[in-house]
């Protein structure tokens, strides 16, 4: 007997709910990216309640170098954004949050925060690695 | 425009260099005054009924910290260029108060740092109060601006976050940016 696999419906991008990506930087100190999560959730809860959380839909899409890019609903981009003033410490580490852009894209953000560039380097410093690999196990099945 | 406290110059110069704000400093007397102004900040006097001679700075940009009926008075009686705080975990503002203040041209200020200071419960009454405060600045066109009120300089917050502040508690966003980047006397 044959399992047929059910396929995933795709909702078209036209139907899908609208997002909006903010990118924050963190100043004052240098912070885990775990320790980012813990902090971030934590005082957003305390001050929006889940209810209002969840109407915000806040999500960490990216962490890297003191830099954040949060994903939430469209529309709700202020509320995020008056929310994180009330992080001022992660970790009796005191901190200010400080939101640099507002964006629809991801891409637009990703160029702004200066990611895309170490992403790439990542990106070919692993296709080059890969490579090699391929390289060697071709050279060690030949010998 | 930011209002803080006097408090430590290093930080403070660094922190609002960065963010590039004009920052008014409460001041108390004619020393700080001057510390504030050669560090290119805005002084601003911190008065309350208790203040002696308050001629001598007549013509100098004023504050009151109100938080209660008498010191919202008196704010409106010295007509103060800024009343700070007019009401806290009980309210002490009214339509009246906010159309005298709208006639002296007094700008209505949250002062950030108290409300985050306070426990959850309390938070909650400071937030009530201040939607009902900017809903009767609104009908009487009172100017309303959230500062950060810091007395460290790592509770300054972004121009950005205080709009979105400004915002949640029903100020338009145009208005909350313009009373922000109005000029200081």
């Amino acid at each position: 007997m044959k399992i047929e696999k059910n396929k995933k419906a795709i909702v078209p991008s036209s139907r899908r709910e609208k997002k909006r990506y903010v990118l924050f930087e963190i100043l004052n100190a240098t912070i885990p990216e775990k320790d980012f999560y813990f902090g971030f959730w934590i005082e957003l809860l305390s001050f929006f309640g889940s209810k209002g959380l969840a109407e915000i839909n806040p999500r960490i899409v990216l962490y890297k170098d003191n830099k954040a890019i949060v994903k939430c609903k469209r529309g709700k981009e202020n509320e995020l954004i008056a929310g994180t003033a009330f992080i001022d410490k992660i970790r009796n580490k005191k901190i200010i949050l400080n939101p640099l852009f507002v964006s629809g894209t991801i891409k637009t953000l990703k160029e702004k925060a200066d990611f895309k560039e170490s992403e790439k380097k990542e990106t070919t410093q692993t296709k080059g690695a890969q490579k090699e690999q391929s390289k060697k196990e071709i050279d060690k099945k030949n010998l | 425009m930011d209002i803080v406290y006097t408090q430590p110059l290093k930080e403070l110069l660094q922190i609002t260099s960065y963010f590039k704000e004009k920052v008014v400093v409460l001041v108390e007397n004619e020393k700080d005054e001057k510390v504030a102004r050669t560090n290119g900040f805005f002084p601003c006097y911190l008065v309350s009924d208790s203040t002696k001679d308050i001629q001598k700075i007549s013509s100098k940009t004023k504050a009151v910290l109100g938080g209660s009926v008498k010191n919202n008075e008196f704010a409106t009686k010295i007509k103060a260029d800024f009343l700070l705080q007019p009401s806290n975990t009980k309210q002490f503002f009214d339509l009246g108060l906010a159309k005298k203040l709208s006639d002296n041209d007094t700008t209505v200020v949250l002062m950030f740092e108290e409300l985050m200071s306070k426990n959850s419960f309390e938070r909650h009454q400071y937030w009530k109060n201040f939607a009902e405060l900017v809903r009767y600045c609104k009908m009487k066109k009172t100017k309303f601006v959230v500062a950060s009120g810091a007395k460290d300089p790592l509770h300054i917050r972004p121009r950005k976050v205080r709009i979105a502040l400004a915002e949640i508690l029903g100020v338009e966003k145009e208005i909350a940016e313009k009373y922000l980047s109005e000029e200081i006397k």
